[in-house]
């Protein structure tokens, strides 16, 4: 019985996995196929998981800590509903704070561009729920990397890498979302400044959206005035809509060539690179020798 | 015959070689006289290992935290492309807004080898020096070599700046802090030989790619912080005299392998560790090995060289060791001993130190009268 209810679970797996390419890819009518399959699926395991109700409780599934395990579990626990709580084992008491990736995954929507460990977690400190360690995030990279290379695309979004533009090689110290187009993940030389503009603007934005920006906000929000010309129009003062309007001035200035050699970049990572040196970037290697010595 | 490399190899001993950096050149051309530090820089010894097996440890060097705290600024510095760097840049250098284009030169695709990072570097340079529309303008890491005594050495400044139809800009960032406008002199002073020396290397990778010297600055920007917080602020220093004492010793600094002809074939100072990394030989032993290196010991010494101590304790008796004003007030006499024996009258000394025996009388007379005791 066991059997069954892991084979159909790693069936709804792929299946979900397939339906999210499929829709990225823009073929709706392959989606809606696997959506039927996929439902079919779920139900399957649904009355399998009934019919296991009535047998005595099973041992607990061996958390072996693997991350494909862990949210193949966790996906069936927010599916199913309390009939589950018996098989596996004790419920998780409720979580007060989000795992660390969904941290970093929200402080980064919030930046729309790659960031460095300390900026993410000064973002999410300043307009999130606390700071994020950032010896915890030095991992995270490569943490993601294998998660994803034990399940391509299982999960909707991995945190990656961000590349250069020259060598398509990973840039060291940024962290930036999958989902996110090639073209904001290449960063040329012009590239840090026009990301650190844009993050100014989207902080800006956001200290003038929350009701209550705490003192770390404002903070955050002064560094960025002061290194920007006419970020601060009177000094001691920091004024969100005077920042988000210096650094659209500056922004200007950059876009073009920067937006062209992203541009370029993004077609050769694309053309060139799989899908896991896309994500996280490609790294020199030496050349096969070509030919017999002499 | 053996070559140079080889020989050095044999002189270090089965560890892997340390490198030279600006502050090491620096201490090496204010003291070219002293084979055995050129010798154990070359090789790439540790010299505070030696020290300290031998018997003399310097307590020496930076403190973990003071390193900790320098890494800490520099990145936050250079943190987001540069930002903070950046402000102070367009306001020391009038730099140009457009220009922000940022090149790391830490790793090239992954790969950190020098040799790679060295040849990236003086891609990317020359390609900014003909101005043209890639222009970069700040080069973070940079790798560059210089050639000391003979032999190529990599040397990495912190950043390099440039200004299109400008010239570069050697920037060093340090972490001692600038307070109402002071700093404390010798951290300064010592900041300024070590840029000297990265401006010398700029300069001469240049000159390899056939770009004239004027197209590095005379000025070094120096990065500090202000006041009491973590605010970065920048001067602009003039390394003109340092380039010119630097280059002046450098050109003397004997080449490594004329000196290492001097030295018995089978030196080495190697401290022979057993597999837990503890050594073995014998210290006085490793004493001897050290002491077939002549060494020139001054007072300025204690400063700079992790073997000063040992080195002190073998110039003790000789008036080198006082530093070279004492040694010109003693009328240039090599030794203490001798210097006493004739203030004292007792010996008359050999002809040509007459005269020096005559001035030290009358000093040694003079003490006396003033405080009433004799040498």
């Amino acid at each position: 019985m066991a059997e069954s209810i892991g084979a159909l679970e790693e069936r709804i797996e792929l299946l979900r996995a397939q339906v999210r390419q499929a829709l990225v890819g823009g073929n709706r009518e392959r989606a809606s196929e696997l959506r039927r399959g996929l439902r079919e699926a779920e139900r399957a395991w649904h009355d399998a998981l009934a019919a296991l109700e009535q047998e005595p409780p099973e041992q607990q599934r061996p958390r072996d800590g693997r991350l494909l395990a862990g949210a193949a579990e966790g996906n069936a626990r927010a599916q199913a509903g309390s009939a589950e709580r018996g098989l596996a084992g004790p419920a998780a008491p409720p979580r007060l704070q989000l795992p660390l990736r969904e941290q970093v995954h929200q402080a980064l929507t919030l930046l729309t561009v790659p960031a460095s460990p300390r900026l993410i977690s000064a973002v999410h400190e300043a307009l999130f729920a606390g700071a994020i360690s950032t010896a915890r995030l030095t991992s995270l990279r490569r943490d993601e990397e294998r998660s994803f290379l034990v399940a391509p695309f299982a999960r909707p979004y991995y945190l990656c890498a961000a590349l250069t533009a020259d060598l398509l090689a990973p840039v060291r110290g940024l962290l930036s979302v999958s989902t996110w187009p090639m073209e904001r993940r290449v960063i040329g030389p012009l590239s840090p400044r026009v990301d650190y503009l844009t993050a100014a603007i989207q902080i800006a934005e956001s200290v003038q959206r929350i009701p209550g920006p705490g003192p770390a906000a404002w903070r955050l929000l002064w560094r960025f005035a002061v290194n920007i010309p006419g970020g601060s129009a009177q000094a001691g003062e920091v004024d969100p809509a005077t920042v988000a309007r210096a650094a659209r001035a500056e922004m200007e200035i950059h876009a073009d060539a920067d937006t062209a050699t992203r541009g370029a970049a993004a077609a050769r990572a694309r053309r060139q690179l799989g899908d896991p040196e896309q994500l996280f970037g490609s790294r020199l290697r030496a050349a096969p020798q070509a030919g017999v010595g002499a | 015959m053996d070559s140079t490399e080889a020989r050095l190899d044999r002189i270090r001993g089965k560890v892997p070689p340390r490198n030279h950096n600006a502050r090491t050149i620096a201490a090496l051309s204010s003291n070219p006289g002293c084979a055995r530090r050129a010798i154990m820089d070359a090789a790439g010894a540790d010299k505070q290992r030696l020290a300290a097996h031998a018997g003399f440890p310097a307590g020496f060097g930076q403190s973990q935290f003071a390193i900790t705290r320098g890494n800490a600024f520099e990145a936050q510095v250079k943190a987001n492309g540069c930002a903070e760097l950046l402000r102070l840049l367009r306001d020391q250098l009038r730099l140009p807004i457009p220009e922000v284009s940022y090149d790391n030169l830490e790793e090239v695709g992954g790969d950190a080898s020098r040799e790679l990072r060295h040849a990236r570097t003086r891609h990317l340079l020359m390609r900014t020096a003909a101005s043209g529309r890639d222009a970069g303008t700040l080069f973070d890491h940079p790798l560059l070599r210089l050639e000391v005594g003979g032999r190529a050495v990599y040397l990495e400044p912190d950043l390099i700046a440039f200004r299109l139809n400008g010239r570069f800009h050697v920037v060093e960032i340090k972490s001692f802090a600038v307070i109402d406008g002071q700093a404390d002199g010798g951290k300064v002073a010592a900041a300024v030989i070590q840029s000297a020396v990265y401006v010398l290397a700029l300069r001469q990778l240049l000159a390899e790619l056939g770009i004239g010297p004027d197209a590095v600055a005379d000025e070094v920007i120096l990065v500090c912080p202000e006041n009491f917080a973590n605010q970065p602020t920048a001067a602009a220093l003039d390394v003109r005299k340092q380039l010119t004492v630097l280059r002046r010793q450098l050109a003397r600094l004997q080449r490594v392998d004329t000196l290492l002809d001097l030295l018995p074939a089978a030196l080495t100072f190697d401290l022979d560790p057993d597999p837990a990394g503890t050594p073995r030989r014998p210290a006085a032993d490793l004493a001897d090995a050290v002491r077939a290196v002549p060494a020139r010991y001054a007072p300025e010494c204690l400063a700079s060289c992790e073997m000063c101590f040992f080195c002190r304790d073998e110039a003790r008796g000789a008036t080198a060791a006082l530093g070279r004003a004492v040694r010109d007030e003693l009328c240039g006499v090599e030794h203490v001993a001798s210097v006493l024996s004739l203030a004292r009258g007792a010996d008359p000394g050999p002809g040509e130190l007459a005269e020096a025996a005559q001035v030290l009388r009358s000093a040694a007379r003079l003490r006396q009268e003033g405080l009433g005791e004799a040498v």
